[in-house]
């Protein structure tokens, strides 16, 4: 048999070589250099990469807007100082492994004050591990499921109101429409729900308020589908067979432009169509163009809500990094850096259990959010008001619901396309 | 050192030195209390994580080394064990189970996963084997994803009502990884190993010689599974929440196969060696560099290949066999010395 | 369910199939010739499907057209991925550890460099097309997989007239049916399996191109179809086009009528399930049933 004779003696030199390299990289990469100056360190642990790179982005640029709005207004009064807050940041490349360890390292080894990271349920479930165990305040700005405040963690804070909320505000802006008139009662609703606990949760919060209000629809069909899928057509598949008159779905950005572009595919059509809390994004729109067309969300923040502090906070955003806000990822990051300032300069020190303390009592006025209130619950937890957005021809959004937030009218039920 | 050589043939390789052959057996001991009395000396919080994680893809690494590397049957499945051992420890501990008898736990159950996994699957020769563990790990994860008692693919969250000391996960994945040491040892140097051997050499001769390949194969299967079971345990227990995604990955039983593969494949300190690099690249890279690690084991992985198969270990062994070797300046390529040595490094395995 | 509703699942179902012959058909040839095991066919699909995406982004030319280009660019990347590593693997008659990670490690270094290149954000290929339906009656059609099954099924007619016409197509099935008497009658055993090589990478990177138009794809992308392929490969052998058509189209059938039975969370266990089933039940695949050939040495 012939011996492979592959590059012959150099493969020994290259192999060596390699090793040195590895060898090298990881003394190179010893440790994270923290701040030189002196400043209040935060800790930011947001993916810029992977699947939820884009996300991930915008809410790293509302923390830097934040913080570069606090530090140019002087910083934080901190017993007879004013201090800058430093912001350290780690990409967790949307691995939920590499998150949580990140945020330990944040807390445990690079001395952060507190840590602002979780874009997305998954992430935020793994990182919420680290909070407690080093007693390190921990806001997630992008983690809405409820199981995260669930079991009883003492330093855990999110600006995300939990997702059941969302699932029965769906329900109830749908039955605002059937006491409106514009569709009939009795629907039935066929429902695709992303395997997760965003998923459990939005399901929940449909079938709380349908049972409570019997009569209005009647879930025909619910099933659940996996996160980062390339092919939902056999999901789809039974979906039409069901023959709803509602599709409700619960995914994340990328499965919301799979699917729905899939949907079209297939030929359906459903009077009324949402992807929880996906729908007026730019990715979507560019991606699928007018097949997003009447799609309606439960978003946590939009940008025609119609407070003074929410026109300013979109012209800001615009002149930081050159572009438009798109959808609520930066706003509810925004929040938790300023929430988080409060704190620190309520407690005056930074000592995190007391900064910890003052987060459960803080009442922010003057917030971006839904309500202009932004307070955490006892789980940690905010609980602020979902608004109902809708997607409507030449690229426009409209928010439909509730009422008093209101920019356009609503179409229901959904034209039928050529 | 020894005696004089004749001429053409180096001393090294003939006949260690009693030294020598001492200082080689007492080496892993002096490793063993070199680690352990590393956190006395004071490291960060980060590097005895970085150390903790290196230890538990050793263990996993010389688990599938047993299968891989010294029966020769390869496996794309073995995050299958892992992932079940991680949950079982979860399950257990999350109910206030003595955590080192969640461990043993850890270990038991992925053994009988993989005693049924091998009954149909060990009928199947190389690389039909090696899809087959594709298979089913791939079929494991999805049904994972769904399961409800371990929460699905949300994932399970372990609350162990104990405070939290970074030492105590230290000092369990060191034990545990020793002890993987040794039995991957005492294994290569029984009978049993023997028959391993020649089972991966050539089935068929093994057979005629007595050796029941099929009840080997599924005997050190359940061993190995059993390794990186614990090994998957006692990461559960440190990260406090384990999902499908992550456990059950086929990137999870890529890593676990590439160690001993770049190590050296079928000797214990190769797989050591795959499980240090690994455990120390794979961290660093997180937080440094952009994704490139694919590219670099990948790419080491072909080198191996194609010009060194038996990994960094035979690369570092010829390197020092070079170095030891005087050379001849007269001509003589010191062919003879080297043909020996090829003939005794054959002969020698492990 | 009616008998539209069937009707409907049945159509999608031979769609579905041609996609699936036409990806494995690359697989197939390299495996039954060279007897390799190659994962990195998912690497090679996954880059044909970025390369449709770039010339559609930038030349803006069809990704049906760009799936023609694709044979060629990849045929030679074939044979250049050929000359570079294959062919310093041990010639066997039966597959080697060595070659199956060899080419496994090749799929994680194409990977990487999909990594590098484009991140890991999913890309699709938005044309006027891919939202256009057809309507046959009752029935509704998406036009883009009509036209990538007519375009799979064009790639396998031209496959199976080069198997059966010409001489390099007779060297291939020589060489399957039996390495060494292929040998022995003057098969050039280094032309043929370079050229199969080829042919096998080429047909990765048009499957990858099609996929393309119908999928969302990021550099993980070949992994979920490389596993049907070896699926594909047990159910429908190794003998001829047809053959692979017949795995596809059970392949097919199967999935798509599971969804009736199974919940879609545990669909994609329904590939993996059937090939391990089939291997353990029948190893040499359900061709095997009907072999007649014998194997020499």
């Amino acid at each position: 048999m012939k011996n492979s004779s592959f590059l012959g003696k150099y493969a020994h030199a290259l192999a060596a070589a390699l090793l040195l390299a590895v060898v090298t990289s990881l003394l190179a990469g010893c440790s994270k250099k923290a701040a030189e100056s002196e400043g209040i360190k935060i800790g930011v642990v947001m993916p810029t990469t992977g699947r939820e790179g884009k996300p991930g982005t915008y809410q790293k640029e509302g923390i830097e807007l934040a913080i570069r709005q606090i530090n140019d207004a002087g910083g934080l009064q901190v017993g007879n100082r004013k201090l800058p807050l430093k912001e350290i940041f780690y990409d967790d490349g949307s691995d939920s492994a590499k998150s949580a360890q990140l945020t330990e390292r944040a807390m445990s080894s690079d001395g952060v004050t507190a840590v602002i990271g979780g874009y997305s349920t998954a992430l935020g479930e793994a990182e919420s591990v680290m909070p407690d165990r080093y007693q390190t305040p921990w806001i997630t700005p992008g983690a809405a499921a409820s199981s995260i405040f669930a079991h009883g963690y003492q330093y855990a804070f999110g600006t995300l109101t939990p997702i059941n909320l969302l699932g029965s505000t769906t329900a109830e802006f749908l039955g605002s429409l059937v006491d409106q008139g514009k569709l009939k009662k009795g629907l039935k609703i066929a429902m695709a729900l992303e395997n997760t606990d965003h998923g459990v949760d939005y399901g929940n919060g449909i079938e709380r308020w349908l049972n409570q209000h019997p009569g209005y629809f009647k879930v025909v069909f619910s099933e659940k589908f996996d996160l980062g899928g390339t092919d939902f057509s056999g999901l789809l598949q039974k979906v039409k067979q069901a023959k709803a008159d509602i599709f409700l779905s619960d995914a994340h950005l990328q499965d919301y432009i799979t699917m729905q572009r899939q949907y079209i595919q297939s030929g359906m059509h459903h009077q009324m169509i949402s992807y929880g809390a996906r729908g007026p994004e730019a990715d979507a729109r560019k991606a699928l163009g007018d097949g997003v067309d009447y799609i309606f969300a439960g978003i946590w923040w939009s940008d025609k809500l119609p407070y003074p502090q929410v026109q300013k906070f979109a012209a800001d955003y615009q002149a930081f990094t050159g572009r438009k806000v798109d959808s609520w990822y930066a706003a509810t990051a925004y929040e938790a850096v300023r929430a988080l300032a409060a704190a620190i300069q309520a407690a005056g020190s930074l000592d995190k259990t007391a900064i910890r303390d003052q987060l459960r009592k803080l009442e922010m006025k003057d917030s971006l959010v839904p309500g202009q209130v932004l307070k955490f619950g006892p789980n940690g937890q905010v609980g602020y008001a979902f608004v109902m957005v809708q997607n409507k021809p030449d690229n426009k959004v409209d928010i439909v619901y509730p009422k008093d937030a209101a920019t356009g009218e609503v179409i229901a039920p959904t034209p039928v396309s050529k | 050192m020894g005696e004089e050589a004749p001429a053409g043939m180096s001393t090294a390789v003939i006949a260690p030195s009693r030294l020598e052959a001492r200082a080689r057996a007492g080496l892993p001991w002096l490793l063993l209390a070199v680690l352990a009395l590393l956190p006395t000396a004071g490291l960060t919080p980060n590097i005895v994580r970085l150390l903790f994680i290196t230890f538990v893809w050793v263990t996993s690494s010389l688990g599938w080394n047993l299968l891989g590397g010294f029966t020769g049957q390869v496996s794309f499945g073995f995050a299958v064990f892992y992932g079940l051992g991680a949950y079982t420890a979860a399950l257990m501990i999350d109910r206030g189970v003595n955590p080192y008898l969640s461990f043993v736990a850890a270990g038991l159950v992925p053994a009988v996963a993989a005693f049924l996994i091998g009954l149909p699957t060990f009928r199947l020769r190389g690389p039909y084997f090696a899809i087959a563990t594709i298979g089913v790990s791939e079929a494991t994860r999805v049904i994972m994803n769904n399961l409800a008692i371990t929460g699905g693919a949300s994932g399970f969250r372990i609350m162990e009502h104990r405070p939290f000391r970074q030492v105590e996960h230290y000092y369990t994945a060191l034990g545990v990884a020793a002890l993987a040491v040794a039995a991957s040892f005492l294994i290569a140097h029984s009978k049993f190993g023997m028959g391993l051997r020649a089972i991966k050499q050539d089935e068929e001769a093994a057979a005629d010689l007595g050796v029941n390949p099929y009840a080997y194969k599924l005997a050190i299967h359940a061993v190995a599974a059993a390794l990186t079971g614990i090994a998957g345990g006692v990461f559960a227990r440190y990260a406090a929440f384990i999902y499908p995604q992550g456990v059950f990955a086929f990137q999870t039983s890529v890593y676990i196969l590439l160690m001993p593969v770049i190590g050296g494949i079928g000797t214990v300190w190769g797989a050591v060696l795959g499980g240090v690099i690994f455990g120390i690249v794979e961290e660093q890279l997180v937080a440094s560099f952009p994704q490139i690690h694919l590219l670099l084991y990948g790419g080491l992985l072909i080198l191996i290949i194609l010009a060194e198969p038996d990994g960094l270990v035979g690369l570092l062994g010829k390197l020092f066999r070079r170095l030891r070797t005087p050379r001849r300046n007269d001509g003589d390529t010191n062919s003879g010395g080297r043909k020996a040595d090829q003939v005794l490094r054959r002969a020698g395995g492990g | 369910m009616t008998f539209i509703d069937f009707l409907n699942l049945l159509i999608a179902a031979l769609l579905l199939a041609g996609i699936y012959a036409v990806m494995s058909v690359g697989m197939t040839v390299i495996y039954g010739v060279m007897k390799i095991v190659n994962l990195a066919h998912a690497g090679f699909m996954m880059t044909g499907a970025y390369f449709a995406y770039e010339v559609y982004e930038r030349l803006h030319l069809d990704p049906i057209l760009a799936a023609l280009l694709a044979f060629g660019f990849f045929f030679l990347v074939g044979i250049a991925v050929h000359w570079l590593l294959v062919r310093w693997l041990p010639p066997s008659d039966r597959p080697t550890l060595q070659s199956l990670l060899l080419m496994f490690g090749l799929w994680l270094v194409l990977q990487n460099i999909g990594y590098l290149i484009w991140g890991n954000t999913d890309r699709s290929i938005l044309t006027p097309r891919t939202l256009d339906l057809v309507h046959l009656g009752p029935i509704t059609i998406s036009s883009l997989r009509l036209v990538v099954f007519v375009a799979a099924v064009g790639c396998m007619a031209l496959l199976e007239v080069a198997l059966s016409r010409t001489w390099f197509g007779r060297s291939v099935r020589a060489l399957i049916q039996n390495r060494y008497a292929g040998r022995i009658v003057g098969v050039d055993t280094e032309k043929t399996a370079r050229l199969t090589f080829g042919l096998g990478i080429a047909f990765a990177g048009v499957a990858g191109a099609l996929l393309a138009t119908l999928f969302s794809f990021d550099p993980d992308f070949g992994r979920p179809f490389l596993l049907r392929a070896f699926v594909i490969i047990v159910l429908g052998g190794l003998e001829s086009v047809s053959g692979v058509a017949l795995g596809a189209l059970i392949l097919a059938l199967v999935e798509t009528f599971s969804i009736l039975l199974v919940p879609a969370e545990y669909q994609p266990a329904i590939s993996f399930g059937l090939l391990v089933v089939v291997l353990v039940v029948l190893p040499g695949g359900i061709a095997s049933l009907w072999a007649k050939r014998r194997r020499l040495a």
